[in-house]
């Protein structure tokens, strides 16, 4: 069942002269984890923002095509009742805090009580984030007072904690540690595996090519691919869209060597590793 | 450059966040790296004399700096903070980047000179009369790089200059760090991004719950897995795609690994 | 960034008592000398408020708050001894100064009135989290934005110093000197104000973006992480209150 449908969708901001999103079209099954890349100003965190409808009705602007959310229309729909349904995380953990809470803990409790999950089961999943990120031990601190990963480690746990049937990540991992972000993407897909559809802005190529079902490849506004991860790294001008391939790709690229009986390259740690020792024997 | 002798530090009543470091810096390229929290940031702060150590000492080229304040100490040591909106505060992209070298008693002219010559090395020389609250998250960060180089410091620290740039944008820093270092600069980077370390710097230092776990020359630190591991960083990818199959020392780039996989084969 | 409140976090009765009840012991401490205009009771006000300060472990917290309300008082209470226009008995003499005993009582009655308020409120601020105080108007029926907003400005001053200290570091970081002679500082002060309430604006902004999206405006109904707070008197003491003022309307009228 498709949970996310765009259509044509194009959108400008107000006192902007060109498109931010230009006749996007694509859809997303239940449970699938898509991953948005594209270079800086392809129109990523513009695409997240229309899909929680913070795009048109906090910016405005124009807009024109339809975005369906669970079947319902973004654009008929206020911001509050898609937030029942699609969940965000923004791109600067340091702008996301509520500003109305004195602790870590009760932060993350915001957004609970507002969709109204009873105490009992708040407690339940805000401990239950807290150890998922790693910030059990920063739980009594300001929200303010934390290091920029604890508080992109808030930002993250602070909406998966109100258990959202969509989930929108963008670049959720910038300041995290390398087993960090590993950690937000075994979340993340252990999640997937819950039935929560997925979609992630990330720059990290190695971890979408793991992880993700499907890539979406933006340019200027527009979806200039939208396939497996190893179709799209496996294409050769990657560079014009100012993407690079994971580097487990540019290797086996520049060794010419493909995955077994298939015309792709290899894009995981596995894949590459299986490759390159069959190509020795 | 630097030398850092039994340096303590915590916020207010809070536990320790830095415990006794000690450490000295010469002109080599330096890599921080460690786990969230670990204090990374904390110490450039303590280096850049924005917060004061509650024990120990951090002598600047033969000068203590208790002795300095911050101000004066920025004539000596720049830093490009992590959250760019703490260090944005101007009206305009030029303002920001000419505030620092105006302050340091430069001539307006040359000052300009300075800034426009910054914008230009992080692609923003177009953007000069736009209000950097308008930028996005990777151009101000880039903003905030230029604002740094204009001061023409010897020694300059980032703070996860990556931060939300495509393959573009970490390829004008990777540049900048490379010029920086050939003018005989210190460049010291807090980073999480491995791939990027062991191409770009000298040397690493492993950071891990308030002490250095790990130091010395990149790809040392990155034969030591146990501590790696300990310390919540990973070795890079190409390093562990060499180690699956089994070449031999540590690999730290493509070429590296291209070159030494022919000769294994 | 960081916040201050002046809540401080202590085991009291007075803690434990609920916002709702402070708000109307603040009533009361307000009304009723107004009510009945009389020293005596203006004195029994400002001690009960002493003695739960006392209570709650923070009168020592009161003492910058008491001093400052001092220091305005006694610029009052020497201007209106000296040169009410309705000043005839004259009290004492001192070399050319003369006081005078209607100025002075009448100053007395303001001072005594600002301490009552003052005391009041310190208790309610005291001991009370902003965010405590605000959740129970809310559960009360007050809409959450403007609990919201209250909440908001519980916190300018703080974020206001915090937004200080965080453009104070970027400024020294590059060079500007904000250290030392209080010359040098007030200079290094002024170039604050604009990105300041400009910082402020910008971060509203992007906050509000962020309440969004974690259903701040969702119509479902609101649940709370913390229980309300039901002090087991609560009721009593509301309703003693109550009386008390009440007492003071019927005395004022028969009188
Ligand atoms: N608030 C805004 N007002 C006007 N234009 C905007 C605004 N936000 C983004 N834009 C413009 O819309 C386009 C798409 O921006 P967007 O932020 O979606 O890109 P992105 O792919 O997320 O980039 P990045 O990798 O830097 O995060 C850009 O040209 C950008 O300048
Ligand atoms: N203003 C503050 N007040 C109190 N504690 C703080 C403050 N800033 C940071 N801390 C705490 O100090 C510790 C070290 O923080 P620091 O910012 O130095 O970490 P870091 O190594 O830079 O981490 P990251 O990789 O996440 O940026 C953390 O546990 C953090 O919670
Ligand atoms: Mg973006
Ligand atoms: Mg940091």
């Amino acid at each position: 069942m498709n949970k996310i449908v765009v259509e044509g969708l194009k959108y400008k901001y107000p006192l902007s002269e060109t498109l931010a999103l230009d006749n996007i079209s694509f859809s997303v099954k239940e449970g699938e984890f898509i991953g948005i890349i594209g270079r800086n100003s392809a129109g990523k965190s513009t695409l997240c923002q229309a899909i929680v409808g913070l795009v048109p009705h906090f910016y405005k602007g124009a807009y024109g095509g339809k975005v369906l959310v669970d079947g319902l229309e973004v654009k008929t729909h206020s911001i509050a009742d898609i937030s029942l349904k699609a969940g965000m995380v923004f791109q600067n953990p340091f702008t996301q805090v509520t500003g109305s809470k004195m602790t870590v803990y009760e932060e993350i409790a915001f957004g609970l009580e507002n969709i109204g999950v009873p105490r009992t089961e708040m407690i339940n999943r805000i401990d239950e984030v807290l150890h998922l990120f790693k910030i059990e031990h920063v739980k009594d601190h300001n929200p303010f007072d934390l290091s920029g990963g604890q508080m992109q480690r808030m930002a993250i746990a602070s909406i998966i904690a109100m258990k959202p049937e969509i989930i929108l990540l963008d670049e959720p991992t910038s300041q995290l540690d390398p087993g960090g972000s590993e950690e937000v993407f075994q979340a993340v897909q252990s999640l997937k595996n819950q039935g929560i559809t997925i979609l992630m802005a990330e720059h990290k190529m190695e971890k979408v090519a793991q992880y993700c079902d499907k890539v979406l490849l933006l340019e200027s506004g527009k979806v200039v691919d939208y396939d497996t991860p190893e179709v799209v790294f496996s294409r050769n001008d990657l560079d014009v869209f100012g993407v690079t391939a994971p580097v487990y790709t540019k290797v086996c690229q520049a060794l010419g060597v493909k995955k077994k009986g298939a015309d792709t390259y290899p894009v995981t740690l596995k894949e590459a590793e299986a490759a390159l020792k069959e190509m020795r024997r | 450059m630097i030398k850092v002798k039994n340096l303590s530090f915590s916020y207010k009543q809070n536990p320790q966040v830095l415990s006794d470091i000690q450490l000295e810096f010469d002109q080599r390229s330096t890599a921080i790296i460690g786990q969230n929290g670990a204090g990374k940031t904390t110490f450039v702060k303590l280096l850049k004399g924005l917060l004061k150590p509650n024990a120990g000492q951090i002598v600047v080229k033969g000068q203590v700096i208790k002795e300095q304040t911050a101000a004066e100490l920025s004539r000596t040591i720049g830093l490009v903070f992590q959250n760019p909106n703490d260090q944005i505060f101007k009206r305009s992209v030029l303002e920001e980047v000419m505030f620092g070298p105006l302050n340091i008693k430069m001539e307006k002219s040359e000052a300009k000179e300075k800034a426009i010559e910054a914008l230009r090395l992080v692609g923003l020389e177009h953007q000069l009369d736009i209000n950097p609250h308008d930028l996005s998250l990777s151009e101000k960060k880039l903003l905030c790089i230029a604002s740094v180089i204009a001061m023409d410091t010897d020694i300059i620290i980032f703070d996860e200059p990556t931060i939300a740039q495509d393959s573009n944008g970490k390829e004008k820093i990777r540049r900048i760090i490379r010029t920086l270092k050939e003018k005989g600069k210190l460049v010291m980077t807090i980073i999480h991004d491995m791939d990027f370390v062991a191409e770009n710097f000298e040397r690493t230092i492993v950071f891990n719950q308030g002490r250095v776990l790990a130091d010395g020359p990149t790809r040392e630190v990155f034969s030591q897995k146990q501590e790696l591991l300990r310390a919540k960083v990973e070795p890079p990818y190409i390093t562990q795609l060499a180690d699956k199959l089994g070449i031999p020392g540590t690999i730290l780039t493509i070429d590296e690994f291209i070159a030494k996989y022919h000769s294994v084969k | 960034m960081k916040s201050i409140s002046l809540y401080v976090n202590r085991n009291s009765f007075v803690h434990d008592v609920d916002p709702i009840t402070k708000l109307i012991y603040i009533a009361f401490a307000i009304l009723v000398p107004i009510i009945v205009p009389s020293f005596t009771i203006s004195f029994i006000c400002v001690g009960i408020s002493l003695v739960l300060l006392a209570f709650a472990k923070v009168l020592r917290k009161t003492v910058p708050v008491f001093s400052f309300v001092f220091l305005v008082l006694i610029t009052v209470v020497i201007i209106q001894g000296l040169f009410k226009p309705e000043n005839e008995t004259v009290l004492f003499q001192l070399g050319p100064i003369t006081m005078y005993q209607e100025g002075l009582l009448f100053a007395l009655t303001i001072t005594l009135r600002v301490l009552t308020i003052v005391s009041a409120f310190m208790i309610l601020v005291l001991t009370t989290k902003p965010s405590e105080l605000v959740e129970s108007l809310v559960r009360k029926g007050m809409s959450p934005s403007i609990g919201y907003m209250i909440v908001s400005v519980f916190q300018i001053i703080p974020e206001m110093m915090a937004a200080v200290s965080t453009i104070t570091d970027a400024q020294r970081a590059r060079g500007m000197e904000t250290e030392g002679s209080f010359f040098v500082r007030f200079k290094a002060f002024l170039p604050l104000m604009g990105p300041v309430v400009l910082g402020a604006l910008i971060n509203t902004k992007e906050r509000a973006m962020a309440l969004e999206v974690r259903g701040f405006n969702s119509q479902v109904q609101k649940t709370y992480l913390y229980e309300e707070k039901t002090y087991a008197y609560s009721r009593l003491i509301r309703a003693l209150l109550l009386l008390a003022i009440a007492g003071a309307l019927v005395w004022r009228i028969l009188s």
